[in-house]
């Protein structure tokens, strides 16, 4: 009977706290379980009982789906789907997250599995898909692998823009016009940057190949990427001063940081906890973000289907770290 | 524009802060603009009130019937919560009491919370009268821990249960809501039962003075009412606010029971 004596407490601790609060309650490790079962029932959490006090986290807290409602429609987890169609390129930049490279291995997933990925991707609340790599041009069946995709959602299609010739031309030509968007990276509006970090000579037939997809009439998002310092104003005139020339949309030029991932070595800390996912699929697993893919602590499962449990997993765990930053934000101080 | 109509609440928990935040920014924006104080005791809130400081008070029951007391009437109940139609009072006893209902307490000891707590110490009087018992009848162990904010807190009902399990009392009258918030039935169904519950009546109220005119509160009423559990933002005061899914429109009838606990016993209009 004495032991119910511990309800009391609870409710009179935790219940007095505030929201979000971590509450200590003096406690033995024999009341665990009624001390679980009135968290659950209260909506409070249990963090742990050990050395004689219960810690307890004050509810009430937001499920899964108020959490993913704050957060804007496009940007919530699972309404964009990353596919990785392979992992080798024509170049091998500094900074690549992927750290792709001539050399690297291909490792593409093929047009059948990513046929099956957007379906039942779309089944599952994905609205956008992105293809990435590597080079997605170097696969002779991209074509097919686009198709397949613009089919069920808009797609953008990833590229340094660099191998518009011959076969891959036609391959070009052969795509859908209707939802589907090119994205080419150009650094800077003059060589310097963008060739010392992708190599001499390749600002010249991006900026080709940005002329020839927009000749081709696609539509072509063009995004920069800078490391802090070197996107001064007067690159950021000269570079949208271009790309208006070129006929590119300004909505649709972008100046974006570079990543901590990959080659690069100084650029902004991301973590699982710090970005908001888009799930991601390699040939090897899927992942919480694409600058992320291939890093095994944000794996979130090796199988590729079903990838509806995985979307699913990436929510709950979003949801989940969502909450906990939410409370770690609430612990201010008046100074 | 009029200025934010301004709302008074008592700070009986910390929680209030975010509540009120939360509600003030929920009106934000819109037609029908609020502001808070915040007061440490239901006294001082109801002389503000009527004091014209504050234009909306959101009172207990006892506050309630003290407003309609003080100003003879003239005063209105705008809204509540759907939890204050229905609250109740709980009279429970260690578990394998035997007590069937109230009039078992003849010659007993039985833990109430602080006098000024219409659901744990005005009425279940009242309920104990009712059943024919009379002060000489039942011997009442008194647990006023927290005085002055009308049993909000919920800390003087946990002392009484507390009495009830040390055995020095043997029963206990609670409001149902701290009777649920300690799980008794589900947790505690080995140290507690409940024997006897009380009709349903009204706990609190958004009171203004009949002065107040409806331009000044009607949007804002119409607004409260239209607060969606539904929504995660609005969810979340909901829950800390107590509510089980909408703000509701006042049921004065309710509120007889203790009308007539507060004129029977004698409970001084002021304090
Ligand atoms: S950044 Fe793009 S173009 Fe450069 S190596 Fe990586 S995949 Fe290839």
């Amino acid at each position: 009977m004495v032991t119910s004596g511990i309800v009391l407490d609870l409710v009179e601790r935790v219940g007095g706290a505030v929201a979000g609060s971590l509450v200590e309650v003096p406690a033995a490790a024999t009341d665990a379980d009624l001390i679980g079962r009135w968290c659950e029932r209260a909506g409070h959490r249990l963090v742990a009982v050990e050395d004689g006090v219960a810690r307890i986290r004050r509810g009430p807290f937001p499920d899964d789906a108020a959490v993913l409602a704050s957060v804007p429609a496009e940007r919530r987890p699972g309404a964009r789907l990353w596919i990785y169609t392979n992992f080798d390129c024509n170049l091998a930049c500094d900074y690549c997250c992927a750290k792709s490279s001539p050399k690297a291995e291909r490792k593409a997933i093929g047009p059948e599995l990513i046929e099956r990925l957007v379906a039942e991707g779309a089944d599952h609340g994905v609205t956008e898909v992105f293809l990435t790599g590597g080079e997605p041009f170097l696969l002779l069946d991209l074509d097919r692998i686009v198709h397949a995709c613009v089919e069920r959602a808009p797609t953008t299609l990833l590229t340094n823009g660099m191998l518009f010739r011959g076969r891959r031309l036609d391959m070009l030509k052969a795509m859908p016009r209707e939802g589907l968007a090119l994205q080419i990276s150009l650094d800077s509006a003059t060589p310097g940057l963008h060739d010392r970090h992708r190599g001499a000579g390749s600002w010249q037939r991006a900026l080709d190949g940005i002329r020839t997809a927009v000749g081709e009439g696609f539509r072509v998002r063009v995004a920069a990427t800078v490391a802090a310092g070197e996107s001064g104003a007067d690159e950021a005139r000269a570079f949208h001063a271009l790309l208006d020339e070129v006929g590119i949309d300004r909505d649709d030029q972008v100046i974006r940081p570079i990543a901590q991932r990959g080659f690069a070595e100084d650029g902004v800390a991301l973590t699982v906890e710090s970005l908001i996912p888009e799930v991601t699929v390699t040939a090897d697993g899927v992942w919480w973000h694409p600058v992320a893919a291939e890093h095994e602590d944000q794996l979130v499962t090796r199988d590729l289907f079903p990838l509806g449990a995985a979307i699913e997993q990436v929510r709950r765990r979003f949801a989940e770290y969502r909450r906990e930053s939410d409370t770690a934000a609430q612990r201010f101080t008046c100074a | 524009m009029d200025r934010p109509l301004l709302v008074g609440a008592v700070a009986y928990t910390p929680n209030v802060v975010p509540i009120w935040e939360g509600i003030r920014d929920y009106f934000a924006g819109g037609p029908a603009e609020m502001d808070f104080v915040l007061f440490s005791n239901y006294g001082r809130q109801v002389d503000a009130l009527i004091d014209g400081t504050i234009d909306v008070a959101w009172n207990t029951n006892l506050a309630w019937v003290r407003t309609v007391l003080q100003t003879q009437g003239k005063c209105q109940a705008l809204a509540m919560r759907d939890t204050d139609l229905k609250f109740r009072t709980v009279f429970a006893a260690r578990a394998g009491s035997g007590f069937t209902g109230l009039a078992d307490l003849r010659g007993r000891r039985v833990a109430l919370g602080s006098r000024d707590s219409a659901q744990a110490a005005i009425l279940p009087v009242q309920y104990l009268r009712e059943a024919g018992l009379d002060d000489e009848d039942v011997e009442l162990v008194r647990l006023d821990s927290d005085i002055g904010k009308h049993g909000d807190t919920g800390r003087s009902e946990l002392d009484a249960i507390r009495v009830l399990l040390d055995e020095d009392a043997d029963a206990v009258a609670l409001g149902i809501n701290t009777w649920d918030a300690i799980g008794a039935d589900e947790l505690m169904g080995d140290a507690l039962e409940a024997f006897w519950t009380s009709p349903a009546y009204c706990h609190c109220n958004f009171t203004a003075l009949d002065s107040l005119p409806p331009e000044r509160y009607g949007l804002w009423v119409e607004q409260l009412l239209a607060m969606s559990w539904d929504e995660p933002e609005h969810r979340r005061i909901m829950e800390l606010e107590g509510l089980e899914r909408a703000w509701a429109k006042p049921d004065l009838a309710r509120y007889a029971s203790l009308f007539k606990a507060v004129e029977d016993q004698g409970i001084s209009a002021r304090w």
